[in-house]
């Protein structure tokens, strides 16, 4: 068995707390964190995060998709804004 | 790339864009007036699908016809552009077309970067929270950045029916219901749940 299926996911346990805080309060509210490096779990599907990039806290929703990558990867701490020409948004 | 518009809070009325940019002239290919496109657009080719490009004060038209590619650029031989010289002279020219070129959404959620920037958003109780400055997408889905907020700092919505059950284009306003936390997430004294307390 593979070191990092034993091992299990890293979540920060502080992190961990405040989402199980907030999905038992059922408060729909932004959790701010500073843990780029945890993953996400399934627990977290649902949730809102604003997870900081060193200048601002991107938040972030979570879905089923997410899971298993890490919050660091949805916060990019250098952008290419680039063009909208004809480029599309859809509200989720 | 829109036209230069004033999207600050005084400006009651951001107009949306007459006309957008699709591509910019990067330079010269060849002695025959190719001209080399960068392209701005979701697809690269459909830079010239909406029909004929026009420079930014519109004094100029060009029926653009592709040519092939070179990199992440486009070939282009540009209507009355016949040798080099015509063509590195239309170096940095950036070419727009009418926004109402361009085909509507297809689905009900979905909306032009375009049509959304400039748009004054604004809580269900009419308050209101800035204008939209840029949306972009880092991989959870598209956010809408906010400016001329109350406190001077940019705010980031997720662009959700339930954050933004509203966007009135024709009005120019969205409604933003947001969640706890959101409006003073970006304000160092707001406290965690857990007294702010990281560590």
């Amino acid at each position: 068995m593979a070191r990092s299926v034993w091992k299990g996911p890293f979540v920060d346990g502080y992190l961990l707390k405040k989402a199980d805080a907030s999905r038992e309060s059922g408060r729909n509210e932004v959790i701010r964190t500073w843990s780029r490096r945890s993953t996400i779990l399934p627990q977290f599907v649902g949730l809102t995060f604003g997870v900081y990039n060193g200048h601002k806290f991107i938040p972030v929703q979570v879905n089923e998709q997410m899971v298993g990558h890490k919050f660091g990867e949805f916060s990019p701490t250098r952008t290419f804004f680039g063009h909208e020409a004809d480029k599309k948004a859809r509200r989720r | 790339m829109t036209e230069q518009r004033d999207l600050s809070p005084s400006n009651p009325a951001a107009e949306p864009p007459a006309r957008i940019c699709v591509a910019a002239v990067a330079g010269a290919h060849g002695v025959k007036g190719l001209v080399r496109l960068k392209p701005f657009t979701e697809v690269p080719e459909d830079c010239v699908a909406y029909g004929p490009l026009s420079s930014a004060d519109g004094s100029r038209t060009y029926a653009v016809k592709l040519m092939g590619q070179v990199k992440a650029m486009l070939l282009a031989r540009m209507e009355g552009v016949t040798d080099r010289n015509q063509a590195e002279a239309l170096r940095g020219t950036r070419l727009y077309v009418d926004r109402a070129a361009l085909p509507e959404p297809e689905a009900d959620d979905e909306f032009y970067h375009a049509d959304l920037i400039g748009l004054s958003a604004m809580l269900q109780d009419g308050t209101v929270l800035g204008r939209v400055q840029a949306v972009y997408d880092f991989g959870a889905g598209d956010t809408l950045e906010l400016t001329g907020t109350a406190d001077g700092n940019t705010l980031l919505v997720p662009f959700t029916q339930a954050i933004v059950p509203k966007v009135d284009i024709a009005n120019g306003r969205l409604i933003v219901d947001p969640p706890k936390g959101l409006l003073d997430i970006a304000d160092p004294n707001s406290k965690d749940q857990d007294g702010g307390s990281e560590t």
